[in-house]
């Protein structure tokens, strides 16, 4: 039921142009740290699709860890509250 | 906004109303082209800047020291992870769809856990989207956007121009997440360091010498 409706839904305005296509593999380029040394034109838009799927999934992993990691931290600092404001006074220089 | 003065009876809280009327807008119309380019580049520069990082950081470690008196016993890392995802989407103020998505996301979850209700996930997930076998294999580069689309939260089923700033702007904040987070850490770890071992060290080289 779901694919009929979507079949019905394409054919009204989600035919990508090819130039929305370019627009948004040359912008997302920009935003990948790996893609961004490489020229524009040997990058095929599969690949730097792929590669932002990726990069979220990498960053999504990495907060994953840090929070981990922090929740370890403050179960052993819980205990002083000067300690907090030593924290702040760091953050906010 | 002039209309709205002489029939107060309409509206029943007036100061709400003007962002009352921009919300219906929004979903009837979408909004101009050349104001998601101009502010997209703004929108997403912030993440950059020092200073939202800090604001993140202080808001983080608020949310987090009240957190952690409440349950004592388990700083859970899942409960982290949340608290860091919705402050940053609190950070965003609304003015994404993502952001609105994990807040919406955050309160319909605390409803479910008071109501008990188990069957609308399960439902959800057992849907099979090709039961028909058609063979209609989307295009590569549909199906990676498509994919895109699921990881960027709520927007699953956005046009293709949103998403594309949907995902710039994510992308963006979680950076600045991340710095952050590695910031804390990182002070929280020289503080716990400081504090636990205490200066036995050098009386114990003192002695020695």
């Amino acid at each position: 039921m779901s694919s009929r409706r979507s079949r019905s839904r394409q054919s009204s305005g989600s035919r990508i142009t090819d130039d929305q296509i370019i627009d948004l593999v040359s912008k997302l380029q920009q935003l990948i740290p790996e893609l961004r040394g490489r020229r524009s034109d040997k990058v095929s838009a599969s690949k730097v699709l792929q590669e932002t799927c990726n990069y979220i999934r990498n960053l999504h992993r990495q907060v994953d860890g840090l929070s981990d990691r922090l929740s370890q931290l403050l179960a052993s600092t819980d205990t002083d509250s000067d300690q907090a404001a030593i924290i702040r006074s760091l953050l906010m220089e | 906004m002039a209309s709205l003065l002489p029939q107060p009876e309409l509206e029943p809280s007036p100061d709400v109303s003007p962002e009352f009327r921009r919300k219906k807008r929004r979903k009837t119309e979408e909004k101009p082209a050349y104001y998601h380019r101009m502010q997209g580049n703004q929108r997403m520069n912030r993440w950059r800047t020092g200073r939202e990082q800090q604001i993140y950081s202080s808001k983080l470690i608020e949310a987090l020291r009240r957190h952690s008196p409440r349950t004592s016993s388990s700083a859970n890392g899942n409960d982290v992870r949340n608290t860091a995802y919705r402050v940053l989407a609190v950070s965003a103020k609304g003015t994404t769809r993502w952001s609105r998505a994990i807040l919406i996301s955050r309160l319909s979850a605390k409803v479910r856990k008071h109501k008990k209700s188990k069957v609308i996930s399960a439902n959800r997930k057992s849907r099979k989207p090709a039961s028909n076998r058609e063979k209609r294999k989307l295009p590569v580069v549909e199906r990676k956007l498509m994919a895109l689309g699921r990881l960027v939260p709520g927007c699953q089923k956005i046009s293709f121009s949103n998403l594309l700033e949907e995902t710039s702007d994510y992308i963006a904040a979680l950076e600045m997440q991340v710095r952050a987070m590695t910031a804390i850490t990182g002070f929280l770890a020289v503080a716990n360091d400081g504090g636990a071992q205490p200066p036995a060290d050098r009386l114990g080289s003192n002695a020695n010498s």
